[in-house]
């Protein structure tokens, strides 16, 4: 006996999803869902950008790592709401371990509330979170080949934020092949090649940005 | 590693499948896998196994259909497949597309008796 399902496995996730996104437009709260490989830089972006945007907007964090607040830790001086997931080996977040958290954020004074996903171009990519977009962050000491061997994120991701360009020089990574590939994948994505640590191209990744708030 | 989670899922809509229907065992169950799901199919298999150990699905063979991707041009309304990440329409090189197939996730259905 055969019996016809037709049914999207991960049909859990996606209406806990759909729950988020809609409770979050009516708060008029832009969720940014930030994926990327461990140490491409999602955590060093956060600083730049609240130490540059937590005065003019009201920021909350979600930290998602396997273990560890360390991440956390680091963005507590921007005195801003943040709460960790930690997952315990889980690789990815997903939509109900946010619903769970967004009850500890006032989302009556909050404009943005940026999601730290947990370091891995692929499992993440597959989990909707509820997010308004999905932002890319890849940094050029992983190599150049991330969009073609991970196409999916850079596909559904909104920006590509290319970080570490000042270690070019020292690096194999051809930036002229990482966007030939990433441009076959997304071309119209806006890309910003940055350095998080010395400061390069960050005024247009703020401008981006808030023009996404606002 | 999101096999794991793509195979809880999917035990949980099996084993609620076969106990509604009364099924003393679950013998097949058939899903589809979008190619942009980037699912290897033996590690969600040995996951899938695991996971359904000991239950009525335990013995379960898994069949897995994989979809290439499948895109519509928003501006001629040329319809083809993608090949090697190349994301633009084959007849007019625009970028403005619709996705058509390759993004599933879906259960079938589940045989047994």
């Amino acid at each position: 006996m055969e019996i016809k399902i037709m049914k999207n496995i991960l049909d859990r996730n996606q209406n806990m999803a759909n729950d988020v996104r809609a409770l979050l437009a009516e708060k008029k709260i832009v969720m940014v869902n930030i994926i990327s490989s461990p140490g491409a830089g999602k955590t060093t972006l956060l600083e730049r950008t609240c130490e540059k945007l937590a005065m003019k907007f009201r920021i909350g964090v979600i930290e998602g790592d396997i273990t560890t607040d360390r991440d956390a830790q680091r963005l507590k001086k921007f005195n801003i709401p943040i709460v960790v997931i930690n997952t315990e080996g889980g690789c990815h977040l997903d939509s109900h371990s946010i619903s769970k958290v967004l009850d500890s954020f006032d989302l009556d004074n909050l404009d943005i509330l940026f999601v730290e996903n947990v370091g891995n171009l692929i499992c993440p990519s597959q989990f909707d979170l509820g997010e308004t977009f999905k932002l890319a962050v890849v940094s050029t000491a992983e190599g150049d080949d991330k969009p073609a061997k991970y196409p999916m994120i850079f596909r559904d991701a909104r920006a590509v934020l290319l970080n570490k360009i000042d270690l070019i020089p020292f690096t194999n990574f051809n930036i002229n092949n990482f966007k030939a590939d990433l441009f076959r994948i997304n071309s119209g994505i806006p890309l910003f090649e940055v350095s998080f640590t010395r400061g390069d191209g960050l005024s247009s990744w703020f401008e981006w940005i808030t023009d996404q708030i606002s | 590693m999101h096999e794991i989670r793509i195979a809880e899922d999917l035990s949980a809509i099996v084993l609620e499948t076969a106990e509604r229907e009364g099924l003393a065992k679950v013998t097949r169950v058939n899903i589809r896998f979008g190619q942009m799901i980037q699912v290897v199919p033996d590690v969600f298999e040995f996951a899938f196994r695991e996971i359904v150990r000991d239950t009525v699905a335990g013995d379960a063979e898994v069949d897995i259909e994989i979809i290439p991707v499948k895109m519509n041009c928003l501006n001629c309304r040329t319809e083809f497949l993608v090949r090697d990440n190349l994301f633009a329409c084959h007849n007019c090189n625009c970028t403005d597309l619709g996705i058509i197939q390759g993004k599933e996730l879906f259960i079938k259905s589940i045989e047994g008796e």
